[in-house]
């Protein structure tokens, strides 16, 4: 699992401080404490910042830059924020973080990839937003991202098609068609295209401590249909627990079993039915009915667990 | 050729609730009401015969509303200044259940001698609201519910931000209790699954999912109400509760109904015009699966009663 590290973002309450103080040494150790625990790349995200982008941008690049190696995840809504950061890489090549089929986006943004040799993330929204059922969102890679890039001649292996996460509370609906649109982008190219989600989003508006299993099944979900890059938190241990038991077919637990059988009953386009789980078990009881309302079997609730 | 109609095997049902109670029972209702129990969507009698019909509730107040629309004053004349003549005349024209709203000026005694008052005047099976102010709410409606122990009432409203005390009180005083959302499918499930945690079981419990009027919403309260009710077929039994709404309420707002100044003369007669839009709202709903709709103006009770034997017809 390639995994970009979410950690850095603006969202963050210490991140927003850390900024605000121009606190080089946060960043620099949050960069260096993701890669220690396996981002294969860092996500930077500080928001638009339209005043102050063009010494917002040189700095953050320059300052993680030399506290680790791997590539940097520029990861703005703001075009020239973009381009500010990318002038400032020296070390790996970095990744663009994103486009849209909306037209004034993927006008731009594959542009300024291609002219600095960085990969793309591009969303399957377009101006109209994001389509719920899987093939339409797998029409807006093949009938626009990908003939945008074809178009510039940009090249197809450095595209990472995200085919959007939306959270399990209120846009339930998304959460199995999101499974099927990744089963499916592996085949819209040849070579298959790079495929990455922002995992936590499926848990958003969830309460707190309710979250990480959200994550983890989603992800054992996904990973069963080929998921195999994604923007998540790389300090969650639990959550690397899951990768490896699945990366490495590691059956060795009750848990490592029960999250093996949920990749393979996705990959073989099946749904876990409730034999797979042993219900004297309070967490496999959990686990079962967190993959009902993944699927939209069962209704959202916060207090889902205790139904 | 023959066509076999599909049919859905539901595994789910919603379940049966019975408001009020008769003498036999612990109460002093002429009848009780049930709803609840069907096993398919609405008014498909070829997939599962529908055990009960819906039925009509008619909104009447403690004390006589002054921003009500000037038709409802007319059709409903002095008896809005008595619950107990207002009551009985909501009855007379054919209400299944009465809706007796509280207002902010009610005391707890005001609140108890209206609530016996229109239990008095009318055998019908009853649903109290409370003002919509929490702390006013608790106060009159634990009054109520001690004062009429045993009539199974139905007490309202439960919402997120305040439902223990009523819960309790229903609790206490063997009545039932409404569970009121803002159109948010996962809220309503959370706040069922909160009341009955508290131990109220799910047979005492209507939902309120909250709609709109026509032309005001009433698509996303309809949707609301088609996914509730899906999800119960499909065995969500935190989503298997008998729905209520406001059809009345959401209708007499809008200002089609309410007022007839400045509005352009296509619009027509403002009396066939209002209670076209108080009907075309209950029936839309009644589609979506309520169980109860709560009515304003008795010219609708009758047609939507006509509308509800209809779509019964098997």
């Amino acid at each position: 699992m390639y995994i970009i590290g979410e950690n850095i973002h603006i969202l963050s309450d210490k991140v927003k401080e850390a900024l605000k103080e121009r606190n080089a040494e946060f960043f620099k150790s949050s960069a260096i404490k993701q890669v220690e625990m396996g981002a294969k790349c860092v996500d930077l995200n500080l928001g638009p910042r339209k005043k102050d982008w063009d010494e917002v941008f040189p700095w953050i690049v320059k300052n993680v830059e030399s506290a680790v190696d791997v590539p940097l995840c520029i990861d703005t809504t703001n075009v020239n924020g973009m381009e500010a950061a990318l002038k400032n890489i020296t070390k790996a090549q970095p990744i663009l973080n994103s486009t849209s089929a909306e037209p004034e986006r993927l006008e731009a943004i594959p542009l300024l990839a291609k002219q600095y040799g960085a990969k793309l993330i591009a969303l399957t929204m377009g101006s109209s937003g994001i389509p719920i059922a899987a093939d339409e969102r797998v029409a807006i890679a093949l009938e626009t991202l990908i003939p945008r890039m074809m178009e510039i001649d940009y090249g197809m292996e450095n595209l990472i098609i995200d085919p959007l996460v939306l959270t399990v509370s209120g846009c339930q609906e998304y959460c199995p068609h999101l499974i099927e649109a990744v089963r499916t982008l592996q085949y819209a190219w040849d070579p298959a295209p790079l495929i990455s989600v922002g995992l936590s989003n499926v848990s958003n508006a969830v309460p707190n401590e309710k979250r990480p299993l959200i994550n983890r099944v989603y992800l054992a979900l996904l990973m069963g249909v080929g998921l195999n890059m994604m923007i998540a938190d790389p300090l969650d241990t639990v959550q690397n627990q899951v990768i490896q038991w699945i990366e490495e077919k590691d059956t060795s637990t009750p848990l490592a079993q029960l999250y093996n059988k949920i990749a393979e009953r996705t990959e073989a386009s099946e749904e876990v039915q409730s034999e797979d789980f042993d219900m004297a078990d309070p967490d496999q009881v959990a686990i079962w009915k967190t993959t009902q309302i993944l699927y939209n079997k069962v209704i959202y609730a916060d207090g889902y667990l205790e139904q | 050729m023959p066509i076999e109609i599909p049919k859905d095997k539901w595994p789910g049902s919603i379940k049966t609730v019975t408001i009020g109670a008769t003498a036999a029972e612990g109460g002093t209702r002429a009848k009780t009401i049930t709803i609840g129990g069907q096993n398919t969507m609405p008014f498909m009698h070829f997939e599962n015969p529908i055990s009960n019909t819906p039925v009509i509730a008619l909104e009447i107040k403690s004390r006589k509303p002054e921003d009500w629309s000037a038709l409802l004053a007319e059709v409903w004349g002095d008896a809005m200044d008595d619950p107990a003549r207002w009551a009985k005349m909501a009855e007379d024209s054919g209400a299944d259940l009465i809706v007796l709203a509280l207002t902010l000026e009610d005391e707890p005694a005001d609140a108890v001698a209206a609530t016996k008052a229109v239990l008095e005047a009318s055998g019908l099976p009853l649903i109290v609201w409370g003002p919509g102010q929490s702390d006013i709410d608790n106060e009159l409606l634990v009054a109520v519910a001690e004062a009429t122990k045993g009539e199974r009432l139905v007490l309202g409203l439960c919402e997120d931000s305040n439902y223990r005390t009523i819960v309790a009180t229903a609790m206490a005083n063997d009545h039932l209790v409404i569970a009121r959302t803002p159109m948010d499918v996962n809220l309503a499930k959370q706040l069922n699954i909160l009341i009955t945690d508290m131990g109220l079981p799910a047979e005492r419990i209507l939902m309120d999912p909250t709609t709109g009027a026509l032309g005001y919403g009433i698509e996303y309260g309809y949707s609301v109400m088609e996914r509730l009710r899906l999800a119960a077929l499909q065995g969500d039994g935190m989503t298997q509760l008998p729905m209520i709404v406001t059809p009345g309420f959401e209708t007499w707002k809008t200002k089609e109904a309410k007022v007839n100044e400045g509005v352009p003369a296509e619009w027509g007669d403002w009396l066939s015009r209002s209670i076209h839009w108080e009907t075309l709202t209950a029936v839309s709903l009644l589609e979506s699966g309520a169980d109860i709709v709560v009515l304003r103006h008795p010219e609708s009770v009758s047609r939507i009663k006509d509308a509800i034997s209809e779509l019964m017809m098997v």
